[in-house]
């Protein structure tokens, strides 16, 4: 068992599961989507795209690819959720919910290409 | 990825890990503990405030307690924040530090820098392996000459002084073997601009490792390779190393050239020198006794011309090896050999010192050379004296010792080499000169200085070709006859010549000596000229102008744009009608 594998697949099938916590529950209910959970996401987004720096191979090139998408993707959402919140005073309309939720949606994707590729890297050293 | 990112993201990995947890618990710390706004209800900040106020606090900013006065549970959890973030922020930056002083960085640095500038190289370009003395003079000539060049040299001394020099290119550079045919790769042997390259290490093994490697990676390539031992020089000829250059020998040429002409020998030192050589004294050489001191690399080459010349010779060697091997070549009578290494007066006096006319301290000990100069000239003041300077750095010993010619390897190899890539058919030139007789060589020195002043001229080849030459091209398409007397013709003043000379036509099976002016020029034909810049620079517009061409031929401004040509020609029908009935009736 070699444990930077442990630590690395560790945070990134945590960056999975947070990220669909976040995303589960109607589009546009604020109700059923916790800040504090975002910002969870957005953590152990940035550690696992850290750990992936200086990696050369081209799996490597990949799961860091993914991983700057995912995090582009967060910050936008957690961009938004700030200036409606907090510069523009609109609160948390359902178009704005709808649109941090999909924002982390897209996240999301990223993060399950992560895992697929992160399982085909472990079959393919199976072999 | 680039080596050097991926180098800095890989060593930067554990201080982001510590900079993002550091902030993290500072925020979640901050979001969880409760403050009172400026109301009394109880407040706490949210994500958006807890990233703003450890943001200014982790880079010790400062703002102050924003929006509302801390309580004091916030301002205990601050003393955490500050202390945590402060310190990581410190730790990421003094790696940052550290890894800027890293030797295995700075190198990756260097060498991606290198890379990129010999990728970028936009114009032909020579590479130089062996930065030493040699390569040194090799690299400032062809930079004079606005040569690209690049350089890879084992001792990073050595390239320091390099970065110290003022060039008037940029010269990439690398420290590292240059035998090591993944150094040559890097050095952009494979790049499409490579011109040549040029191997003056000083050892002969790796000068031959070069030129296979070139020669196998970059088969156009022309290679020129420094040796100074001949079953080397032979290994290399063999994998059709272009040109090598072998100080001796290239020494015992000009040592040649001396005895068949002063002058001969002076218009060589001048046409080969670095830019700025001035026009200097003959050298005249001395026929009669000669004492040679020193049989080894050096003194066979010198023996040879003496022999050939027919010159009484005495020679003086103290290794008893050298004076078995003599005696067996041995077969004529009037030379002589003698044990000892020639720097005290019994053996030099022994060699016939008092009556000799000339002396050649050939050692490969500069002491002992300079010191053989000193007891000779003190026995015999009027003899001619040919001294071998083994270090550099000797050359003003040398130079207060007064001796007739001085061989200094480097210097030597570097001049020749740059006259194998620049002109050369300034090697022609001599060879062909070599056949004629003192008193031409004395005619040529002073029509030389005449016309070109005393300070070098600069020496530049023309070739006779649709790209290099297209206005005679075409004129010689419609048959017309153009000689070198056109050429040298002013395109601006009308009966003035340009302050050039021809030096040499080379055609294919044949090659004129200074050519006259009435010599004709034919398509594909190589002119060797010296002059200055500037005349080069006039002569262009002779050989690329169609204009121009006309009128150094017909002594006749021709206007040049296109529709003041054609309102030219309007206007000049007239006579140009009659001038052509006049040449009518002249050939009838």
């Amino acid at each position: 068992m070699n444990l930077e594998k442990v630590i690395f697949s560790f945070f990134m099938i945590m960056a999975l599961t947070l990220n669909f916590g976040f995303f589960y529950g109607d589009v546009d209910n604020p109700a059923h989507h916790n800040v504090i959970e975002l910002l969870a996401v957005i953590v152990v987004n940035l550690i696992a795209t850290v750990l992936k720096f200086g990696d050369r191979s081209q799996m490597g090139a990949m799961l860091l690819a993914t991983s700057l998408v995912a995090i582009v993707q967060l910050v936008s959402a957690s961009v938004v959720w700030t200036i409606a919140v907090h510069v523009h005073d609109t609160g948390l309309t359902s178009g704005v919910m709808s649109t941090i939720v999909s924002l982390s949606g897209g996240a999301m994707l990223a993060n399950i290409i992560s895992v697929i590729l992160l399982m085909i890297e472990t079959t393919m050293l199976r072999h | 990825m680039n080596l050097v990112t991926s180098m800095f993201l890989r060593r930067m990995r554990a201080p982001f890990l510590l900079v993002i947890c550091a902030y993290t618990v500072a925020i979640v710390g901050l979001i969880i503990i409760p403050g009172v706004d400026d109301k009394g209800n109880v407040w706490r900040m949210d994500i958006f405030h807890a990233f703003y106020y450890v943001s200014y606090t982790a880079t010790t900013i400062g703002f102050g307690e924003i929006p509302y006065p801390l309580s004091q549970g916030q301002r205990l959890w601050s003393l955490v924040t500050i202390y945590i973030t402060v310190i990581s922020w410190f730790y990421a930056i003094g790696r940052v530090l550290r890894l800027a002083q890293d030797k295995t960085f700075l190198e990756a640095a260097m060498r991606s820098g290198f890379r990129r500038d010999v990728r970028n190289l936009d114009s032909p370009f020579y590479l130089i392996c062996g930065f030493g003395e040699t390569g040194k003079a090799v690299v400032s000539s062809l930079t004079e000459e606005h040569f690209r060049t690049v350089v890879i040299e084992k001792d990073p001394n050595n390239l320091n002084e390099l970065m110290l020099n003022e060039m008037p290119e940029h010269v990439p550079a690398i420290t590292g073997d240059a035998s090591d045919p993944e150094q040559l790769e890097l050095a952009g042997i494979q790049h499409q601009l490579c011109r040549g390259v040029i191997a003056v290490t000083p050892s002969d093994e790796a000068n031959l490792k070069i030129a296979i490697t070139s020669k196998l990676l970059h088969p156009d390539i022309r290679v020129a390779c420094r040796s100074e031992i001949s079953e080397f020089a032979e290994n290399m000829k063999s994998f059709d190393t272009d040109y090598i250059v072998n100080p001796y020998e290239t020494f015992a040429h000009i040592f040649a050239l001396a005895m068949h002409s002063p002058s001969l020998h002076l218009i060589y030192d001048w046409l080969t020198g670095s830019p700025n050589t001035r026009l200097s004294d003959p050298v005249y050489f001395r026929y009669g006794h000669w004492i040679l001191c020193g049989y080894g690399r050096f003194g066979k080459q010198l023996y040879k011309h003496l022999q050939t010349h027919n010159i009484p010779t005495t020679i003086v060697d103290a290794s008893s090896e050298v004076e078995t091997e003599y005696k067996a070549t041995l077969d004529k009578g009037q030379c002589k050999f003698i044990r000892g290494i020639g720097f005290d007066a019994d053996t030099l006096k022994e060699a016939g010192i008092n009556h000799a006319a000339g002396l050649i301290a050939g050692t490969d000990n500069d002491s002992n050379n300079l010191s053989i100069i000193m007891t000779a000239r003190a026995i015999n003041p009027d003899v001619f004296v040919v001294a071998r300077q083994n270090q550099l750095n000797n050359h003003a010993l040398y130079r207060a010792s007064k001796a007739n010619l001085v061989m200094r390897p480097r210097e030597i190899i570097a001049r020749r080499i740059r006259v194998l890539f620049q002109t050369p058919l300034l090697i022609d030139y001599f060879s062909l000169a070599r056949d004629r007789d003192a008193e031409w060589a004395n005619i040529t020195v002073s029509r030389l200085s005449a016309v070109v002043g005393e300070v070098r001229p600069h020496l530049w080849t023309v070739l006779i070709s649709k790209q290099d030459a297209p206005a005679i091209c075409h004129g010689l398409e419609f048959g017309r006859k153009i000689t070198i007397g056109h050429l040298i013709c002013d395109p601006n003043a009308r009966n003035h010549k340009l302050k050039c000379v021809p030096l040499l036509l080379s055609r294919d099976h044949e090659q004129l000596l200074m050519p006259d002016d009435d010599a004709e020029i034919h398509p594909l034909d190589k002119i060797l000229f010296c002059g200055t810049r500037d005349v080069k620079n006039s002569m262009q517009s002779v050989l690329s102008q169609m204009s121009s061409l006309n009128y150094v031929m017909t002594l006749k401004k021709e206007p040049e744009s296109y529709v003041w040509r054609k309102l030219h020609r309007y206007f000049n029908r007239e006579e140009r009608r009659s001038e052509s009935r006049d040449d009518a009736s002249t050939d009838n």
